[in-house]
């Protein structure tokens, strides 16, 4: 695994300033790690907020007679109203596969069905940010960035359905996340104190480690059954996925970590809930500032969010609102995932790119959920934000179709952020009245 | 979360479903729709979804009602039975399909599904390969090297699937190759540094030193404000004056003031109490929280048993649920409860308290003792509610005169990492090392012998570490992490002679590790590997033996414990908060007790021997004395679980009496019956609801009404849609209504209004009597709970199905499918003549083929 130009690369870096080396490290064959290379334009973004149990149905949406721009905003968003001119809702969207009414997140950025394969009781596909990681994770230290809540990697009591993160890999196999917002920091900011050599020495041992134990799975492969052997490849696909991870770190090594201006500090340990899902808008908001990555997922908390605010119940049994505590709890988990949406956007809105425009302008923010509201899958609730992939914004869409396949959305944000694919799970096609002028 | 009836529905028609016959092992072997149903179809849809108009592309007409036809088949019918159940269809305007018929038919197509699912989702009895889950990794690292290491960075392995031993669902991902990597090498510097065992010494604590301190320092700063008080209100209570007597405002003044007249009277009467000036009672003074009494710190390096003892008395003027003290590790905002002991000692004969603690590197070092707790803010508001009514909040009920800590008691095992290096000097040579990594390779590879081309790459990196200046030690544990993040260590490999998959018999060392890790959690011991060394493991006179004494070991606990709390649900126990003010007898230590019993009594199933139905109803209850008071059971004294005959007509004995039954089977408020109605059908009766379906509309005319159970069972019957499940749901759940959301029994149960007195209190707005009774859909009648559980109790059948299919399941790491009839029918045919116990089935599991092969 030692690359042959190692040597001569790093004596070159250090000749040379990494901007002007970025050519050159291509021809080297580290095409895909370019060390903070100039920007010409503000790079493209795209995040994805996922609220797990659906939301207060008859509340939440605005109402279905009134589409396009002059629509009443619904009043339990409240928060957000300010930032209605750069917002799209769209309703009549779903995943036709989806049939797991306590899973909001396991298939929402995937579409994938369940059973699709023969013999397998589970089996999903690659969700949207990681195809868009692909493309815009090429210049960043980190391709994406997997955040959950504190708790949450373990929990499925927040309507999020089985997964570690919302993001799922090329073999449809769950994404690990940063589930406190210390962690998230320390991977996002904090840097190592040790030299440049010690560094790279850590890089060739864990190297050498990888090597080790690659040789202990390919004396396992031969031994193995076939089927056993495509288990293995989950091991496997670790170890490459660390390798491509360390050749990303030896080209990003003596790139020092950017600081966020102003600072961030290290969260404090016992935030919970609300305050937790703010501190994680900081620190999405500061890593976009220094471009430490492009693409977001936040697998938002529930259980820990309501019971932040006061309720004493759980997040399931707010999900099955009714008339009285319930749906007070509900309306008022609504009412602060707007508000969080909405200080998400203030944010952004307030963070200059070089250029002049705003980290919002180049983003596109989606809030959303595979749950309508209780164990409806039908009409996904949906809020797009942001000027990343040229939609039009301040509308309320109503789709004609009522199954409109939530993909032809992913689908559309791809393809409105410059990322060339054909389709992407079952979509049919862009959103067209997305990019109406 | 997926429902896991999607893995276990089976035996899905055993009792409650008239439609589908009545024998536990009629397991449905197709998913055929009953043909009458075709009438509805032609009838109701085939106008617009004929194979000539074909309506929104949908062809019903030449549909196979086999709905395990193929993959296709199921999806359309799936389709049928979503927009039957939304509503959706048949449209508005047409033809609507009457409730009879449609209820009908919703029950059977939704219970088809489920069968068709499980036939097509089938692996055939293919075991996937299985990576140790993450308290398999746990138990075996502890196992090799003495040290319980810290996981809390690894998946908890147990969101996706009914058991976590399921290989299918174990995944890995590259995060988690890091942890393993750093999880081992903190565990092995922990299991290697150690000082030199130290003569065990006594190390005692007054703890009133230090409460006296903080407390009077408390109150006099209490005293303080009160003074500064006086001098605001002596100067006319303005802002001037306020601001003059040293506060911010006269709103502040008026705070501090009011807070004064809450907390001083309790310091006050605490600290003229004498018997204060020797020891310290266990209170919740606020702002300060509890009386916190630390012991003595165990030293880090130290391992070996520790006894902690506490000298104390209790209070006989308060309720007994105050005489225990409860014993906590902290670190950082997570707290384990250890445990509880009551104390019987007087302030005349105080009494000696022992708490015993086995200490391993890198575990708890440090303990908290201080009165029974409730979750969250409970505690405080009941203080509050106490301090009205008596001034002085919340009465101690134990009181503590000192803490001592004894140890080390000489270790009572050692790892086997610790015995293999043992062996060798200090510094051993590189041919040295080469034999400590290949012995210790093959035991974390559970017998299999590693390939030399891999120790050779260990013994270079070991060699490189060391011309990197790292000492021997530190250069071997990093070199021996690398073993314990190696696939053959991470998965439990069972080779493939010719790589087909196709069955084939285990080897002796891989028998040896299936059957160790399904019955201990853990790896094979030395009596394993020795037995599988020379063959005789698979000879069925010795498999018998050694299943035998792995159910009779201590080991065997971990596999109650996992196997009962996920084959039962009981992550239920902990998903709700309950009030603390509306439950004050519902505290952490009813919860963790509760939890407790269950697996007593699985324990007690086990190592008695006891006919499975006890389960179901039982004329004793394996219960302490925490339970014993929770139950209103006299006479049981001590931490411990045992058997405690039950006088008759009670209602406890079986499940359905425990106080974890119940609050499973609540909202954190309130009892469901229709949570606890799924459960019964589910776990005991093994006729598992369809999953909750998606898209059908609530009830929601009845938002904002009050209405009785037994008025909401009647609304659950009106749509068709809500009927075909709660007919068999909510009866049984509504036969349980004598148990409130905490387990207690109860004849009257009540409507609340909020409160405004605040810190949790409510009102009852109207109370009405509870009637469980009912008939249940094949028509049996109950008039009482004790008959509900008489014909739960008549099903152990069923239940045996159920716990078959869980063994299978957990023992063989994949869901329990479609082709495991037979496994399941011999299990059962021969664990039958002994009553079910759990141990029969456990051997006639162990000796099936399947259990043998891979």
């Amino acid at each position: 695994m030692h690359s042959p130009f190692q040597r001569t690369r790093r004596a070159f870096l250090k000749s040379s300033t990494a901007t002007i080396a970025l050519p050159f490290l291509e021809s080297f064959g580290h095409r895909a790690f370019a060390a903070a290379p100039k920007l010409a334009a503000p790079p493209k973004r795209l995040l994805y907020m996922g609220m797990g149990f659906g939301v207060t149905a008859d509340k939440w949406f605005p109402e279905r007679d009134q589409t396009g721009s002059d629509y009443e905003f619904p009043a339990i968003l409240n928060p957000l109203e300010k930032h209605r001119e750069d917002l799209t809702f769209i309703q009549n969207l779903m995943h036709k596969d989806s049939a797991d009414g306590h899973s909001g997140s396991t298939f929402w950025l995937t579409g994938a069905n369940r059973y699709a394969i023969p013999g397998q009781s589970f089996h999903n596909s690659v969700s949207v940010d990681q195809v868009a990681a692909e493309a815009l994770g090429k210049e960043t230290r980190f391709s994406s960035i997997q955040l959950g809540a504190t708790g949450g990697a373990n929990s499925n009591s927040d309507g999020h359905g089985p997964g570690l993160s919302l993001a799922w890999n090329r073999l449809g196999k769950p994404i690990a996340g940063l589930n406190t917002p210390v962690s998230a920091f320390h991977r996002l900011f904090s840097e190592s104190n040790t030299s440049l050599e010690e560094r790279q020495a850590m890089l060739n041992e864990q190297r050498s480690v990888l090597d080790t134990v690659m040789e202990n799975a390919k004396s396992m492969q031969r031994k193995i059954s076939t089927s056993d052997n495509e288990k293995l490849d989950e091991y496997l696909q670790s170890v490459r996925e660390i390798e491509i991870r360390l050749a990303k770190e030896e080209a990003w090594l003596e790139v020092p970590k950017k600081k966020p201006n102003p600072a961030i500090k290290e969260p404090n340990k016992s935030l919970r809930g609300y305050k937790e899902m703010g501190i994680m808008v900081d620190l999405m908001v500061a890593a976009m500032q220094v471009d430490a990555s492009r693409v977001f997922t936040y697998k938002m908390p529930v259980d820990t969010m309501i019971s932040s605010l006061g309720a004493t119940m759980s997040a399931h049994t707010m999900s099955h609102y009714s008339e009285g505590e319930r749906r007070t709890v509900s309306e008022m988990r609504d009412l602060h995932n707007a508000k969080f949406l909405a200080r998400f956007i203030d944010k952004m809105k307030a963070t200059k790119e070089a250029d002049g425009s705003n980290l919002f302008d180049h983003s596109t923010l989606t809030m959303g959920t595979n749950i309508f509201s209780v164990h409806t899958l039908r009409n996904c609730p949906t809020i797009v934000a942001g000027g990343g992939a040229g939609f039009k914004q301040g509308r309320s869409l109503v789709m004609n179709d009522e199954k409109t396949p939530l993909c032809n959305l992913w689908y559309s944000q791809l393809k409105g952020s410059g990322i060339h694919v054909d389709s992407f799970g079952d979509s049919t096609g862009v959103i067209e009245e997305l990019f109406e002028s | 979360m997926f429902s896991q009836s999607f893995f276990s529905s089976f035996a899905f028609f055993a009792l409650l479903f008239p439609l589908q016959g009545v024998a536990q092992d009629a397991i449905p072997r197709d998913a055929t729709l009953p043909a009458k149903h075709a009438e509805i179809i032609e009838e109701y849809c085939l106008d617009c979804h004929d194979a000539f108009t074909e309506e929104a592309e949908v062809n019903l007409e030449d549909l196979n009602y086999n709905l395990a036809h193929d993959i296709q088949t199921a999806e359309l019918w799936q389709k049928v039975l979503n927009v039957l159940n939304s509503g959706e269809m048949p449209p508005e305007k047409e033809k609507q399909i009457p409730d009879s018929a449609k209820a009908s038919l919703l029950d059977d197509l939704s219970s088809n599904i489920v069968i068709a699912r499980s036939i097509l989702g089938d692996s055939g009895g293919v075991i996937p390969l299985r990576r140790l889950n993450r308290r398999e990794y746990q138990n075996t690292l502890q196992d090799l090297i003495g040290v319980i290491p810290d996981v809390s960075n690894l998946p908890d392995d147990q969101a996706a699937t009914e058991f976590d031993t399921m290989g299918g669902s174990l995944y890995f991902s590259s995060d988690q190759l890091e942890s393993y990597l750093s999880t081992a090498k903190r565990a092995l510097n922990l299991a290697t540094k150690r000082n030199p065992s130290r003569p065990s010494r006594i190390i005692r604590l007054e703890p009133e030193d230090e409460w006296n301190k903080t407390y009077t320092q408390y109150h006099q700063e209490q005293l303080d404000v009160r003074a500064q008080a006086q001098q605001w209100m002596d100067n006319g209570k303005t802002e001037q004056a306020a601001i003059k007597a040293g506060f911010l405002d006269s709103y502040q003044a008026r705070k501090l003031l009011r807070q004064y007249n809450e907390y001083a009277p309790q310091l006050a009467h605490y600290l003229k109490d004498p018997v204060h000036k020797t020891g310290v009672s266990l209170i919740l003074a606020n702002k300060k929280g509890y009386t916190r009494v630390r012991t003595p710190g165990i030293p880090f390096h130290e391992p070996g048993r520790y006894i902690i003892r506490v000298k104390a008395a209790h209070y006989p003027e308060t309720p007994s649920r105050f005489h225990y003290i409860e014993y906590i590790h902290t670190n950082g905002s997570n707290t384990n409860r250890l445990g509880w002991k009551k104390v019987k000692g007087t302030f005349q004969d105080p009494e000696i308290v022992e708490f015993t603690t086995d200490y391993q590197p890198g575990g708890r070092r440090n303990f908290v003792l201080h009165q029974r707790s409730h979750q969250d803010r409970a505690d405080k508001n009941i203080w509050v509610h106490d301090q009205r009514k008596n001034n002085i909040g919340t009465l101690p009920g134990v009181w503590i005169d000192w803490v001592e800590l004894e140890g080390p008691l000489p270790e009572t095992s050692t790892s086997f990492l610790i015995q293999l290096l043992k062996e060798y000097k200090r510094t051993p040579n590189k041919k040295q090392v080469e034999e400590i990594l290949k012995a210790f390779a093959k035991r974390a590879f559970r017998g299999q012998e590693a390939q030399q081309p891999y120790i050779n790459k260990l013994l270079a990196r070991y060699e490189t570490y060391r011309t990197q200046k790292q000492k021997h030690e530190i250069a071997l544990n990093n070199t021996l992490a690398i073993i314990l993040t190696s696939p053959k260590f991470l998965y439990l490999v069972e080779e493939s002679s010719d790589h087909t998959g196709d069955k084939e018999l285990l080897s002796d060392y891989e028998l040896a590790t299936r059957l160790s890790y399904f019955l201990t959690s853990s790896p094979p011991d030395d009596l394993l590997l020795a037995a599988a060394e020379n063959g005789q493991l698979s000879e069925p006179k010795y498999l018998r033996e050694h299943t035998e004494r792995l159910l009779s070991s201590e080991k065997n606990q971990r596999f109650v414990e996992s196997f009962s709390h996920q084959w039962l649900e009981m992550h239920r126990l902990d998903m709700f908060q309950f009030n603390g003010v509306h439950y004050p007898e519902f505290d952490n230590a009813i919860r963790e007790n509760a939890r407790k019993e269950i697996y007593a009594m699985m324990n007690h199933q086990l190592k008695e021997q006891r006919p499975l139905k006890e389960l179901l109803k039982a004329d004793y209850v394996i219960i302490n004395d925490i339970l014993a008071d929770y139950y209103g059971i006299e006479g049981v004294k001590g931490s411990h679980f045992r058997k405690v005959s039950l006088p008759e007509n009670s209602p406890r004995g079986g499940i359905l009496g425990t106080a974890a039954f119940h609050v499973m089977g609540s909202d954190g408020d309130r009892s469901s019956p229709v949570e606890r109605g799924v459960w019964v059908l589910r776990h005991l009766l093994n006729t598992p609801p369809p999953p909750a379906p998606p898209n059908v509309p609530q009830l929601s005319r009845l938002e904002g009404q009050r209405l009785t159970p037994q008025q909401l069972q009647q609304a659950h019957q009106e749509e068709p849609q809500c009927a075909q499940c709660h007919r068999k749901i909510d009866p049984i759940g509504y036969g349980l209504e004598n148990f409130d959301a905490t387990g207690t029994w109860r004849v009257q149960d009540a409507f609340y209004k909020r409160s405004k007195r605040g810190y949790g209190a409510r009102d009852v707005a109207e109370h009405f009597p509870v009637k469980a009774q009912g008939e249940l859909l094949d028509g049996t009648h109950f008039s009482s709970f004790f008959e509900l559980r008489d014909i739960v109790a008549s099903h152990s059948d069923a239940f045996a199905h159920k716990l078959v299919e869980g063994l299978v399941s957990y023992g063989l790491g994949r869901p329990y499918g479609f082709t495991d009839h037979d496994l399941a029918q011999e299990i059962l045919t021969k664990a039958r003549p002994h009553g079910y116990t759990v141990s029969e089935c456990i051997h006639a599991l162990v000796a099936s083929e399947a259990f043998q092969s891979r």
